[in-house]
């Protein structure tokens, strides 16, 4: 048996060496993004080096990064306020009105979780070409905002069931309507719950990238099309592509800093606390 | 208000949610089972062929798919044992520290977390790259390098891919396991340490068992997950080399938008959500979802 310091000694080393399993990997690209082409290929790595802004001057000027960087923003705005405005509105239906079917229809949610996206995409491919709004913002949209919703469903049903029930009840007493029981007094109460969801349907349609790739065109592509454009050409350019990557991977590190403990609710929709 | 007024406004509540999910999931589900069953190109859909179901047939006759889903069970199992090991191993750390230090440590462990799939694939690629990469060059230090093959060989391909995973989605587990366990009292601990058992004992008769629903649920969201695989495998290896990471979401994407094959890549997405739900329905009723309230 260790004694009670080297065992405490085990731990604390442990507990560093998965940190650093963690940062190294994102501290090369960060790294990387800034290095000029000669120090990007050496080896051994270079962990000090002359820093230069040349690849990201060059992932702006000829990587149309500027107009990916705007049709992520509009995508994935738009996708998570229309998925967390009516998953919340959904679960004030559900849980606040002694709905008869509210059990199934929650049930129902789940379902959205078993769909591979694959499955989901390749009949909405011949849909929406069919349609002719193939390489639309209409595809990625519908997409994301489809595999977000029962996830918020379930979120802020959680939610709303931490909210004393007496609240809405001497509010309606008090002569509110519901929705205004909603809007006054229980959406403040969730509100912090609910900018997290809406965090976190933001980060998935940021990073997603199947639907966006398929649905979309030269046009709507979004960010992480517009990387995966520049990693699957034969020879990657690896100055440029870091650098569009830590562009796009550095706000929703910094964001997720402060949803820190919604992380957890937000990923499982409601079923364990952060 | 009345009480039909109000169903009313309850109906008019759910509705709209319920409507964009039958809009993008259950039209399309409904959609891709018939049309499995004709083959078509895209754009002729209504010339398309019937062909009753050849193609549920064609997918066990066909060596690349039971292949595949061959590749696609071992990744799950595989990815999910290390992830639920070592998730479960740092959140059980993680609870012995200051609650400051344990709450910045989660926060930096939640980074890859946040990240693009694409970029998980640029940074592994990057750091196997067998002339510069990181690893080589440290598997070069230890005398290793010419015998691990990377992302290049089969044989050591979906092991690579498994690492870039681990690294991505071990702190799901990580951070869903922590508030698991901030659930269990204190007192649990002192009685077990007054009854003077160790470190592993109260781990397996007393934290695990007490956390088992969550384990349960983590079990299910990241093993559901994994057997829909697809981005991590297409940024890092896209199916290849010689098929070797060719998971079942993977094979359905190349025959529908590489090979136009649509009714097939329709077929073999079905089969994989079938069998995805058998797989995983058990644990349904298991985990904490079913039973928080």
């Amino acid at each position: 048996m260790l004694g009670k310091s080297s065992r405490n000694l085990l731990k604390a080393i442990v507990l560093a060496l998965f940190g650093l399993w963690t940062v190294i990997p994102i501290w090369m690209v960060v790294m990387t993004s800034f290095k000029r082409q000669k120090d990007i290929f050496t080896v051994p790595v270079k962990w000090m080096f002359h820093p230069t802004f040349d690849n990201y001057a060059k992932a702006f000027s000829n990587g149309d990064f500027g107009r990916y960087f705007m049709n992520s923003g509009l995508v994935a705005v738009t996708s998570s306020f229309l998925a967390v405005a009516l998953g919340t509105l959904c679960a004030y239906g559900l849980t606040s009105f002694g709905m008869r079917r509210s059990r199934a229809i929650t049930n129902f949610f789940m379902l959205g979780k078993l769909v591979p996206a694959v499955t989901m995409l390749l009949p909405m491919f011949v849909l929406l070409h069919s349609v002719g709004l193939l390489g639309t913002y209409v595809g990625p949209i519908l997409a994301h905002t489809a595999v977000n919703l029962p996830f918020i469903v379930w979120l802020a049903i959680s939610f709303l069931k931490d909210v004393p029930k007496d609240l809405e009840q001497s509010a309606l007493i008090d002569g509110c309507t519901k929705m205004q029981a909603f809007r006054k007094i229980i959406l403040p109460i969730i509100l912090p719950g609910v900018t997290a969801a809406v965090i976190l349907s933001m980060q998935y349609s940021w990073n997603e990238l199947v639907f966006a790739m398929q649905l979309t065109n030269m046009d709507t592509y979004t960010l992480p099309v517009g990387i995966s454009r520049f990693v699957g050409s034969v020879s990657i350019d690896w100055g440029k592509s870091s650098a569009a990557a830590t562009i796009t991977m550095v706000p929703i590190i910094v964001v997720g800093f402060f949803i820190q403990k919604y992380l957890a609710e937000g990923t499982t929709g409601g079923a364990v606390k952060g | 208000m009345t009480r039909s007024n109000r169903s009313y406004l309850a109906g008019f509540l759910v509705l709209p949610a319920v409507a964009v999910v039958v809009l993008a999931m259950i039209v399309p589900l409904g959609y891709a089972i018939v049309m499995s069953l004709f083959d078509f190109q895209i754009g002729h859909e209504a010339s398309g062929e019937f062909v009753g179901l050849h193609y549920y047939i064609a997918f066990f006759q066909d060596d690349v798919a039971l292949h595949s889903l061959l590749t696609t069970l071992l990744f799950t199992f595989v990815a999910l044992a290390l992830e639920l090991g070592l998730g479960i191993g740092i959140a059980v750390l993680l609870t012995e520290m200051p609650k400051r230090l344990s709450k910045l440590l989660r926060a930096i462990y939640s980074m890859p977390l946040l990240i693009s799939p694409i970029i998980i694939g640029l940074i592994w690629r990057y750091l196997y790259d067998p002339t510069f990469g990181l690893v080589y060059q440290w598997l070069g230090q230890l005398g290793l390098a010419d015998e691990f093959g990377g992302l290049a060989k089969p044989a050591s391909a979906l092991f690579s891919i498994i690492v870039a995973d681990v690294w991505q989605t071990t702190p799901f587990i990580l951070l869903v396991v922590t508030s698991g366990l901030s659930t269990i009292p204190h007192e649990v601990y002192e009685a077990s340490r007054i009854d003077g058992a160790g470190f592993l004992r109260t781990l397996f008769k007393i934290t695990l068992p007490m956390i088992g629903k969550v384990i349960v649920l983590v079990t299910l969201i990241r093993g559901t997950d994994a057997f829909r695989v697809f981005d991590i495998i297409f940024a890092l290896t896209n199916g290849g080399p010689a098929n070797s990471t060719m998971s079942l979401s993977i094979f359905a994407f190349k025959k529908g938008f590489e090979q136009y094959e649509m009714g097939y890549a329709m077929a073999i997405s079905l089969i994989t959500m079938l069998i995805l739900i058998l797989l995983f329905a058990p644990l349904v009723k298991r985990s904490a979802f079913m039973t928080r309230d």
